[in-house]
């Protein structure tokens, strides 16, 4: 019994004396607040900026709403997405795509918000080293206001970190956010390196923040937040792209998509960062799924990864398909696959009648032209012309591509998105410049553009004059040069020229649209959680 | 037993050497089965002489002369007995059960009542109760027997565990589980791996008197399961078994081969592609070989119907009882099996539990409960069904030589259903172990002192392995993927409880309880996942021969609760009763400063029927009042919240990865207990000499400082944060009332009832009195609402300019413009309905005849409102996918139920209105019949009881949503997927006991 009895005591003396401990939390599996004060946290919450750039290029949330609903691009079959191309009232504030793009750009602002405010508070760390790293923030800040400010309007501004549960939100002044776009370039320009790194490729440069700036100047310029030098600033700061740093155009356009090595090239000045490791890949590089058409299901073919993994999402516009010269200019053959090859041979009937394919045989042609029935009738493969183009079948876009895969299912691919390239920057020159009164400059700065462009020898024919200069111009050569790469949407409401090209080029989307589409629907979510609802964070008109 | 009768016969023969006058009078007390019964008191009535059974169930009395002759038997838990002592000296009486109130006896948290001293509301399930139903877990024995509790089932799949709560939810994010505890350890892990065959009885803890003591988790009620244990005496074997054949109890109804193409023409001719009579030419066009073939054929391939099984379901339990005076033992092995409707679906599990209970000496009892339970769940993310009803029934699944045909048409979507189940291309397995043990000594201080250490130490190992191969639809020809998931738990709670009982002059009855309680539990996980795994036979147990690693990971999870604890427990000559509790609870999940909350209660009970005053009321014979009041805690919200996490990102410069960290919650150091106060008023009665008998509660609960996950507009850069604000109500009442309706020699019909019904509604959120859209939380509404446009049609063509207004064709959904303005905004939103139902009740009849006996048990749940989504996601009008099998809107056929087919549409504009229904339903849940054998025919057979027995589980459904909508079931946990349909078991059991 005494035993019995010391036994008892000990053990909930154990216990009582072990208790205190007991109650008392401790994060040993992930880490918190406090870390970002430390050397590797300020570090690491400078990458988790650039994650959400991810989240918007080469993903088909990004992509829907840059590429179609456009004059360049109208709906494949696919997608459950196909009203944010058709205008329809099912592209309201509910529509997923737009409310995540929002959700996570606030996101990310807030961690560049904590990067800005806290890098006083980091001990121990290089000046210069803290000073590139803010600035590589605020780049990334001043990327995603510029986004969101294009795609809805005046948005709410915070360029403080927030630590406390706010539900107030308001719509800043669309000068104000653009003047805070500005001020944040302005800053990345004075601290970012100019030179390109081959480690820790992919973060932010001087010439980047010059890029992005000069399209923000360009873009604010025909804004109701413009001011009056907006136009020189804009070719200004291009120019300084162009002629203070190494880019150059690759002297093949070909080359600039080229995967693999050939993507870190000397035309690039930024691009999002994709990977072959899928630890850090995460979603990976989407692009290459959207533009292909259903090859995989016609006779002597079957999905490959070379071919790719065809989703139907967009589908060129015939508008866009007779955009070039294609005698002389060589970005209709880039651009748009013309022949597949049988990677499953067998006996099929083509062309009315029976066929067997061997592997490597021609499958299937798009002469890109229509041909006369009997020469179709004399090939031993499917032809497709332009008439017989269907939401299926139609030119596939190559640029984006993504052999490399490990297998023919993988989404994720590896491939960088290239971003910022020097072809642009011209293209930006122009355009300002045109809009300052420098027809000259501006003709040579398309010109460089166009003789690249060229057929060997075909350099002269591909030039233009100061006659044939105008925003309609240069609408269309930014397509032929920059198709698909997530821009037409924005240079469309940029130069106003949304509803008139979409009415005219854009069959689907035509009947609907309307002046209000010239900017997304505020996401509900947002309208709903804000303390005054639609009274403190109005809706856009229209929606 | 025979020898028994020779005893007896040997014993006869004294009787008649007895004289009169003052004589001895003994004999034997067993129980129903047989067992001796130790401590059943013997009193000579009218007479002051008592005498009481030793552990052999034996007594011996003196009878002086001229006295009565008629001795009373009792025994707590059975009938009294009266017997005639005129003619005898000898008597071997068996007592018979008490069956009007099911026991006397109720555990309650910390220890037991008497049923007549009880305060709080509780609810009793025997093990009798359970076993009438071939059940696979504990929570099912509970739906429906007992008032204030809704149970549903939210899956099909073998293996999954039905959802309880308890009077009505009250918290947003810490969780309204109830708390179960286990041979007296609060449960860390789930409940699922816990045999239902070893259950002795189930105790539901609802009002804050009873819960109190549990304080910390007492908020959504406790769940007391105590296992069998050993009795002294003759060693009892026990073997129970069934096996019986589970159908579907329906498929879903999509289209079939000319139905789809007819469909697919109407899509084509939405958008102008298709003219307005088929023609074999227009055909051509649209389909494809196989297509033309089907349609010329009238070919059908019905996937789903490919893809379902009879299942077979089985259990097999052998339980050894038994002990000495000194160490008592119960163990039981259990195997239960169930193959699953769905092929690459099914559970298995065996259990192994030993209960014991020594007495080292007079004042010290030292015991243990021990269950080891092994588990294998296969296909719990597995899902043939959905693909089955999008696939196209005009393509064929196999080619002439019998081989699958992987893409039965050109669409690259759609592989065939059913390579998702050629043996080996889906693996998917949950393999469980957990040993759950719970260790006590208990020891006698002095006269009604003792004191009792309980300890509960429980591990969880759980292995998951996915394994998916390239011929899958997953994959579609790509690589092989597989997945290892490790989760690992330990859990243990360690408590000294003392406890003093005492009657002073008897008249005040004391029962005081105190209680040092800690309970510590520890997560930890792994994750790992590739692709590419080189041969697919390897399946998931060679990941490291992958060639890619998609992600790997490892998480440790930490919490410990202490609690001290005291209860009062106070009776007036039995008649006038009190229950003080107080508990005071600490948390590590809650905030520095606030970890720690009290906890009181207090509770009077009135008995009512012990008044002088009612002893004239001849009919009834117990009647008693209980009020009570207390407060109970919730804090079950995730670790770590008071500290604020980061997320990690990912991103990559060059080659090099750059894995990046980034506020995510914001930490909140001011989270503290949420509160609720519940008060109660309960009344139990018996009427009629025992045939009427139940109770009636009235409670309302009223929870505050919720641990509210407040949504905030993203521009703060924080999506939510956890905080301590907002309230709920529940308010509702129970009755359950059971019936002896005829009683006689050969026949009986006792009827149990109870209806439950109860309000819940949000009272206050972070904005006051305002409702957060964003949410769909609404003040004065359920927790969780339906919130969405209201369907009031399709567009006709007739208003078709009306229908331009609002950017809409005809053939399309039209919703209502609440406000009227003229366009369908996020405004015109409503709340539909609730999943919360209005009221529930069950209903069991019992009859029995000679040794026959028949069961039916009846469930309803009325006026909740359910969310079927294959109603939507199989109503996509797409043209491309099997569709469910509707009634759409053509030119021709301008209905008002089905939008119109379009081939440029994946989905319908408002889609989502077509997925509300009705969901209340009457299920007939079990019918059971049985046959006792005579224990002379038993015997024959060696054995002590035989019951043989036939069930039919689930054979009814009433519900329109099954009628009228073609649904299956709509029992669920607010969204019905329709993966695994519900099923019918039809079973054949058998009871023996040697």
């Amino acid at each position: 019994m005494k035993k019995i009895n010391l036994v008892i005591i000990f053990f909930t003396l154990l216990i009582v004396s072990s208790c205190k401990k007991l109650l008392d939390e401790k994060l040993v599996s992930s880490v918190n607040d406090e870390y970002l004060n430390s050397k590797a946290g300020f570090e690491d919450a400078v990458k988790a900026t650039y994650s959400s750039l991810r989240n918007f290029y080469a993903t088909e949330r990004g992509m829907t709403l840059t590429v179609f609903g456009t004059d360049t691009y109208t709906r494949g079959s696919d997608g459950s997405w196909k009203f944010v191309n058709d205008y329809t009232s099912q592209l309201d504030a509910r529509t997923g795509f737009v409310t995540e793009v929002w959700n996570e750009f606030y996101k990310a602002i807030n961690t560049a918000n904590s990067v800005v405010g806290r890098a006083d508070k980091v001990a121990g760390f290089d000046p210069v080293l803290k000073d590139k790293r803010v600035a590589e923030a605020r780049f990334l800040r001043a990327q995603y206001y510029f986004i969101l400010v294009q795609m809805f309007g005046p948005v709410h501004l915070t360029l403080q970190e927030n630590t406390a549960a706010i539900s107030t939100a308001s719509r800043a002044p669309l000068a104000d956010v653009y003047k805070a776009i500005i001020a944040d370039l302005e800053f990345a320009i004075s601290k970012l390196e100019p030179d390109i790194k081959k480690t820790d490729y992919g973060r932010a440069t001087k010439g980047a923040a010059e890029h992005l700036l000069a399209r923000v100047y360009l873009t604010r310029a025909s804004s109701s937040a413009k001011e009056a030098n907006d136009y020189t600033q804009a070719a200004r700061y291009a120019k300084n792209v162009i002629n203070n740093y190494a880019f150059k155009l690759l002297p093949d356009y070909a080359k600039v998509f080229e995967q693999g090595s050939g993507e870190v090239n000397d035309e690039v000045i930024w691009a999002v960062q994709y990977t072959s490791d899928p630890l850090t890949n995460s979603t990976g590089n989407r692009a290459h799924l959207y533009f292909l058409m259903e090859y995989d299901v016609q006779p002597g073919m079957q999905r490959d990864v070379a071919n790719g993994r065809p989703f139907k999402r967009f589908m060129p516009t015939s508008f866009t398909l007779g955009l070039w010269n294609r005698s002389n200019d060589s970005r209709y053959d880039k651009n748009f696959k013309s022949v597949f090859y049988c990677n499953k041979p067998g006996t099929y009937t083509i062309n009315g009648r029976s066929v067997t394919l061997a592997s490597g045989d021609t499958a299937i042609w798009l002469p890109g032209v229509e041909l006369a029935a009997s020469v179709i009738a004399a090939k031993n493969y499917q032809v497709i012309t332009p008439s017989k183009y269907t939401p299926k079948l139609y030119p596939s876009l190559t640029k984006f591509l993504d052999p490399l895969r490990p297998d023919r299912t993988t989404e994720a691919g590896s491939r960088d998105f290239l971003a910022y390239r020097l072809a642009e920057t011209y293209l930006i020159a122009a355009e300002a410049s045109m809009y300052a009164g420098n027809l000259v400059d501006a003709v040579s700065f398309v010109n460089k553009v166009r003789r690249r462009a060229a057929y060997p020898g075909k350099e002269l024919l591909m030039e233009i004059t100061p006659a044939d200069l105008n925003i309609d111009f240069i609408l269309d050569e930014r397509d032929r040069e920059l198709l698909g790469e997530q821009l037409r949407w924005f240079d469309l409401t940029r130069t106003g020229k949304l509803i008139e090209r979409v009415k005219k080029y854009n069959p689907e989307a035509a009947p609907n649209i309307k002046d209000f589409h010239a900017l997304r629907p505020i996401p509900q979510s947002q309208i709903d959680l804000t303390t005054g609802g639609a009274t403190a964070f109005p809706q856009n008109t229209g929606y | 037993m025979s020898l028994q009768k020779i005893c007896f016969a040997i014993l006869l023969l004294f009787i008649f050497n007895v004289s009169w006058g003052q004589r001895n009078i003994s004999g034997k007390i067993t129980d129903p089965e047989g067992l001796p019964v130790n401590g059943a008191t013997i009193n000579l009535k009218g007479t002051k002489s008592f005498t009481a059974t030793d552990v052999q169930g034996m007594f011996s009395i003196t009878i002086p002369a001229n006295t009565s002759n008629v001795l009373v038997l009792s025994y707590v838990g059975y009938e009294n007995k009266e017997i005639d002592i005129k003619n005898g000296t000898v008597f071997n009486i068996q007592l018979k059960e008490v069956e009007v109130v099911l026991k006397d006896v109720v555990v309650v948290g910390y220890g037991t009542q008497r049923k007549s001293q009880l305060t709080g509301a509780i609810s009793s399930i025997s093990a009798k109760e359970i076993s009438e139903l071939p059940i696979s877990s504990t929570q099912e024995a509970l739906q429906g027997r007992v008032a204030g509790i809704d149970v549903i089932n939210s899956s099909n799949k073998p293996g999954s565990e039905p959802s309880v709560t308890i009077r009505g939810r009250r918290s947003f994010n810490a969780g309204n589980d109830p708390l179960y505890v286990v041979d007296g350890i609060p449960l860390g892990g789930g409940i699922g791996d816990i045999n239902p065959q070893d259950i002795q009885s189930i105790e539901v803890l609802k009002d804050a008197s009873a819960t109190a003591i549990y304080g910390s988790r007492g908020a959504n009620g406790v769940i007391i399961v105590t296992t069998k244990r050993g009795k002294n005496g003759k060693t009892l074997i026990s073997y129970d078994a069934y096996v019986g054949v589970s159908r579907s109890l329906g498929r879903i109804d999509v289209m079939n081969g000319s139905q789809f193409a007819e469909f697919k023409r109407e899509s084509r001719r939405t958008t102008g592609n298709y003219p307005d009579i088929a023609t074999e030419d227009a055909d051509k066009k649209l389909f494809e070989a196989v297509e033309l073939e089907s349609i010329k054929l009238g070919r059908t391939t019905d996937y789903q119907a490919l893809l379902l099984r009879n299942s077979i379901q089985q259990s097999h339990q052998i339980g050894i009882l038994g002990g000495t005076e000194k160490t008592q033992f119960a163990i039981s092995a259990n195997v239960f099996n169930e193959k699953g409707i769905v092929y690459n679906q099914g559970f298995t599990r065996y259990t192994l539990r030993l209960n014991l209970d020594h007495h080292i000496n007079e004042f010290i009892k030292m015991g243990s409960s021990i269950l080891i339970a092994n588990s294998i769940r296969k296909g719990q993310n597995f899902n043939p069904i959905s693909g089955a009803l999008q696939e196209n029934p005009l393509g064929i699944p196999y080619n002439n030589n019998g081989s699958l045909i992987f893409l039965p048409t050109s669409d690259g979507l759609r592989t065939n259903p059913l390579a998702e189940i050629v043996p080996g291309a889906n693996v998917d397995e949950a393999r469980r172990i957990r040993v759950f043990t719970s260790l006590y000594t208990e020891v006698k201080i002095a006269k009604g002192l003792t004191y009792r250490l309980n300890f509960g130490p429980d591990f969880t190992n759980e292995r998951y392995g996915q394994f998916t191969g390239s011929q899958t639809n997953a994959r579609r020809g790509g690589n092989p993927t597989a997945r290892t998931q490790n989760f690992s738990n330990f859990n243990y709670t360690w408590e000294n409880i003392l406890n003093y009982k005492n009657v002073f002059r008897q008249i005040h009855s004391f029962d005081i309880t105190a209680l040092h309680s800690i309970q510590s539990n520890q997560d930890e996980y792994y994750d790992a996942r590739v692709n590419s795994v080189p041969a697919e036979p390897q399946s998931f147990y060679n990941i490291g021969a992958a060639t890619i690693v998609d992600g790997v990971g490892s998480n440790l999870t930490e919490w410990g609760l202490q609690s001290f604890m005291g209860r009062i427990n106070y009776g007036l000559k039995e008649k006038y009763l009190l229950t003080l509790t107080g508990r005071l609870d600490g948390s590590s999940r809650l905030a520095v400063g606030n970890k720690y909350s009290f906890f009181p209660s207090i509770a009077l009970g009135w008995n009512i029927s012990s008044e002088n005053f009612m002893s004239s009321v001849a009919f009834v014979d117990k009647l008693k009042l209980r009020v009570s009041y207390g407060n109970t805690g919730n804090q079950a919200i995730r670790p770590y919240q008071t500290l604020g996490s980061l997320s990690r990102t990912t991103y990559a410069f060059g080659t090099s990865g750059a894995f990046g960290y980034r506020p995510n919650e914001i930490p909140n150091p001011n989270l503290k207990w949420e509160k609720s106060g519940t008060a109660n008023i309960g009344l139990d009665f018996t009427l009629f000499s025992n045939r009427i008998y139940g109770s009636f509660e009235l409670y309302r609960t009223n929870t505050k400082d919720l641990l509210l996950s407040r949504q905030l507009p993203i521009t703060g850069g924080f999506a939510s944060i956890t905080e301590n604000i907002g309230a709920t109500r529940n308010r509702g009442l129970e009755l359950n009332v059971s019936t002896v309706n005829i009683r006689n020699k050969d026949f009986k019909w006792t009827t149990d009832f109870n209806v439950f019904a109860n309000k819940e509604e949000i009272v206050e959120l972070y904005n006051g009195k305002s409702d957060d859209v964003g949410n769909a939380w609404f003040i004065g509404k359920p927790l969780t609402v339906y919130y969405d446009y209201e369907k009031i049609g399709i567009w006709q063509t007739s208003d078709k300019d009306l229908a331009a207004t609002f950017f809409q064709k005809p053939g399309e959904i039209r919703v209502k413009d609440q406000n009227g303005d003229g366009k369908i905004t996020s405004t015109d939103r409503i709340i539909l309905g609730s999943d919360v139902p209005d009221w529930s009740g069950g209903i069991t009849n019992r009859f029995e005849y000679k040794g026959f006996d028949l069961n039916v048990f009846i469930y309803a749940r009325i006026g909740a409102m359910i969310r079927s989504r294959f109603h939507d996601n199989n109503n996509l009008l797409f043209g491309r996918y099997n569709n469910l099998n509707i009634n759409y809107w053509t030119p021709n056929n301008p209905t008002n139920d089905f939008p119109r087919p379009n081939q440029n549409q994946e989905f319908p504009i408002y889609g989502s209105t077509l997925s509300y229904f009705d969901g209340s339903f009457v299920k007939v849940r079990n019918i059971s019949l049985g046959y006792n054998f005579t224990t002379a025919i038993a015997e024959k057979m060696k054995m002590k009881s035989l019951r043989v027995y036939m069930n039919v589980q689930q054979p009814f459904i009433f519900a329109t949503y099954r009628s009228k909508y073609k649904g299956i079931d709509p029992e669920g946990n607010r969204e019905l997927n329709g993966d695994t349909p519900a099923t019918s078991l039809f079973t054949f059991g058998v009871n023996a006991k040697f």
